[in-house]
């Protein structure tokens, strides 16, 4: 048994509903197969490395990942499938979430009152609520990797804040692969409903130990559902290992005043793409997608939105900046539709580059779709290279050559990282954002 | 006081591109000494001080540099810094998104490792450079501020004096460190300056003009025309150039 679409027996095969969905993106699945050099939406960023048939998927019996013997790299101290303590854990009080090997472990801190979080499959048993959102926003005839995903549909976390409730630490879902056994695969499904005057802040870390040169593959697809007057910031750090392949999708949908910040730093992976499909449903939805990578390598790392303005005095603003290095290629792909309706709009998008070597890529695609008379839209791009002034005088000082451009490297990625309006996690990610420019990964 | 020379240039030639600029240049400057370069626009004096700084896209065609008798050229950018050399730069550079703070404090520590040193404790540094950048009229503001951004011409050059007070480097090359000062920075500026000098460092002066002499005074005036040095002598020279202008020095051309 092999491949990206195996036969395996999930939880909550008595309920039809659920079925019936896995079923659909079976087929919507095999109907599109993976993307190729055709298919114009994964032009720059080919899923190589997924076509072979020697997946396992996590958590069913062939994944071995939680016996002992197989972690040869903790030294006996292996404890798969238990909490774990990772170094690359958060630096500020959070809820935290942890998914080992892409499953859900037991919750072990109280819930402020007004907050549901539980393992998906729970939900989908115990919320009436589930059913009337889950996949229902997803165009899986559109996204293969979304059809895939809901073919799998199990593990996941569900998170839901009621009326005018505000939490005051951040949710932090820590996605960490134990990559003691290869070619493990993971379908994470994230159901996020934040009611009426909701306000909360849900921070994805995806990291792992072991070694580094296992190849894993992980996709995963949030739903997020911002109500009226509703807030949620959505941080992400996509820290995979060197070989990993990490393909996720934020599909949001924000109503009247609902407000969305998201920020997400990709450093890891072998190939990568984070995409968000945002639709401003309603009047004065406003959101902030922003994003920085930085990469080295053979990687491939892809940025992709897609922003809905469907309404009128709805707002949007992107930067996204790359730093790109050795064989590296970046891509991002921004498309800000304006739909007819949709006047006294705003969009605004920016992709900036660095490129540390000749060999680096790039790739930038922006997209407008205007269909709306007075509106303010705005996109531009611009690449670069380190400022040779900058670090003549830096070095002039006595500032090693790589030291020098580690500074102005964080110094360029600044920028961007300073939009996020939380301060732990603004700080949190500074610190995160340290690539090494001299040694190459392999 | 050592007696290897503390810097020996011996028939420098260098270019730009295609362009001869330095032109069989030779100087020697000793512990202890303050030697002044004048010279017209576009003589090659920012020129020398890159290449002794080593500067990329300056060829060196000919020559040698030893730097406490060992040869300098041979020497990466930082290795250079590291080993005591430090230019205040006629243009110094802007760099958004990196605070001066920052910034000398990757410097200091960079030469402290060099030199087996244990870093500096930042509340310790912090206060040295508020202390220090008191005296030259930089205030705790602009310190967190990216160097050099938006600093106005006069503000750079004290910036770059306080680097010099920080970083205490044994030879230090002044090109137009006057430049942009009005009379009362020109005067904190010397100063610092002043302060740093003793029996061990040197320093090399570009300026074009008498007034920054009259304040930092040097053992040796050189008119630099042509790519070489065209006459030495002592303050007096500069006195002579502030009067009469390089004509009896360019007349060849
Ligand atoms: N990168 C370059 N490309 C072309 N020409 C250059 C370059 N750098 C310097 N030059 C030329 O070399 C000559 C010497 O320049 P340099 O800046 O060293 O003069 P300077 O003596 O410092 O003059 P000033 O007194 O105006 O500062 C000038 O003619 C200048 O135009
Ligand atoms: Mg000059």
């Amino acid at each position: 048994m092999g491949g990206l679409l195996q036969e395996v027996a999930l939880a909550g095969d008595d309920i039809p509903w659920l079925e019936g969905q896995r079923e659909k993106g079976r087929e919507l699945f095999l109907a599109q197969g993976l993307p190729t050099a055709k298919t114009e939406a994964w032009k720059y960023t080919r899923p190589r490395d997924l076509m072979t048939e020697d997946f396992i998927l996590t958590g069913t019996d062939e994944d071995e990942s939680h016996e002992e013997e197989h972690c040869n790299y903790h030294q006996g101290e292996c404890r798969c499938g238990h909490h774990h303590e990772s170094q690359k854990a958060l630096s500020f009080p959070s809820y935290e979430i942890r998914f080992e090997n892409g499953i859900m472990q037991a919750i072990d801190f109280e819930l402020p009152k007004g907050v549901t979080i539980k393992p998906l499959i729970e939900a989908i048993y115990e919320e009436d609520a589930v059913k009337s959102y889950l996949g229902k926003e997803i165009d899986m005839a559109h996204y293969p990797f979304a059809a895939l995903n809901t073919a799998y549909m199990e593990e996941g976390v569900y998170i839901a804040v009621e009326r005018d409730v505000s939490l005051t630490k951040p949710i932090a879902i820590i996605n960490h692969t134990h990559a003691c056994r290869q070619n493990l695969m993971a379908h994470l499904r994230n159901l996020i409903i934040l009611e009426r005057g909701a306000q909360a802040t849900i921070i994805e870390n995806f990291n792992y130990s072991g070694n580094e040169k296992s190849r894993y593959f992980n996709n995963i697809v949030n739903e997020i559902y911002i109500g009226r007057g509703a807030c949620l910031r959505h941080y992400k750090l996509q820290d995979e290992a060197y070989k990993a392949v990490h393909i996720a999708l934020s599909r949001v949908k924000v109503r009247e005043n609902g407000f969305y910040e998201s920020f997400c730093l990709q450093k890891g992976a072998n190939l990568a793409r984070n995409e968000s499909k945002i639709s401003l449903k309603e009047e004065q939805a406003e959101a902030f997608v922003n994003a920085a990578y930085m990469i080295n390598g053979w990687a491939t790392v892809d940025t992709t939105t897609d922003i809905e303005h469907l309404s009128a005095h709805s707002k949007s603003h992107q930067l996204v900046k790359g730093v790109v290095g050795g064989n590296a290629k970046g891509v991002f792909q921004g498309k800000i539709h304006i739909a007819p309706n949709a006047v006294k709009t705003e969009g605004s998008q920016l992709h900036k580059a660095l490129l540390l070597s000749d060999e680096a890529e790039i790739d930038c695609k922006p997209e407008l779709e205007i269909y709306a008379d007075d509106v303010k839209c705005s996109h531009g791009a611009a690449s670069g290279e380190l400022d040779k002034e900058q670090l003549f005088y830096m070095r002039s000082r006595g500032i090693g050559e790589e030291e020098a451009k580690q500074i102005l490297i964080d110094a360029y990625l600044t920028e961007v990282i300073n939009t996020i309006s939380n301060e732990d996690v603004k700080n949190w990610f500074s610190d995160s954002a340290n690539i090494n420019t001299g040694e190459e990964k392999c | 006081m050592s007696n290897t020379p503390l810097l020996e240039i011996e028939d420098l030639s260098a270019r730009v591109k295609d362009k001869e600029i330095i032109k069989g240049f030779n100087l020697t400057i000793n512990e202890g000494e303050v030697h002044a370069i004048m010279g017209p626009n576009g003589a090659g004096k920012s020129t020398l001080s890159y290449v002794l700084c080593g500067k990329s896209g300056y060829e060196v065609t000919s020559g040698h540099v030893r730097f406490k008798g060992k040869d300098l050229l041979s020497m990466s950018v930082e290795e250079r810094a590291r080993e005591g050399l430090f230019l205040i730069m006629q243009y110094p550079v802007e760099i958004p998104g990196v605070a001066v703070t920052t910034f000398l404090k990757h410097a200091v520590n960079a030469q402290r490792k060099y030199h087996n040193q244990p870093e500096l404790d930042t509340m310790d540094f912090m206060k040295l450079l508020r202390e220090e950048g008191r005296k030259l009229g930089i205030s705790a503001d602009m310190l967190k501020r990216p160097i050099n951004v938006g600093f106005s011409g006069g503000e750079k050059k004290r910036l770059e004096t306080l680097q010099l007070t920080i970083l205490k480097p044994q030879f230090a090359i002044l090109d137009e460190a006057d430049s942009g000062l009005d009379i009362d920075a020109l005067k904190v500026v010397s100063e610092g300056i002043n302060a740093e000098r003793n029996e061990h460092n040197a320093m090399l002066v570009i300026t074009h003009y008498q007034r920054l002499l009259n304040d930092i005074v040097p053992d040796f005036v050189h008119v630099y025309a042509d790519g070489h040095i065209v006459k030495s002598g002592g303050k007096e020279l500069a006195a002579e150039i502030e009067k009469n202008g390089y004509a009896e020095f360019t007349k060849e051309k």
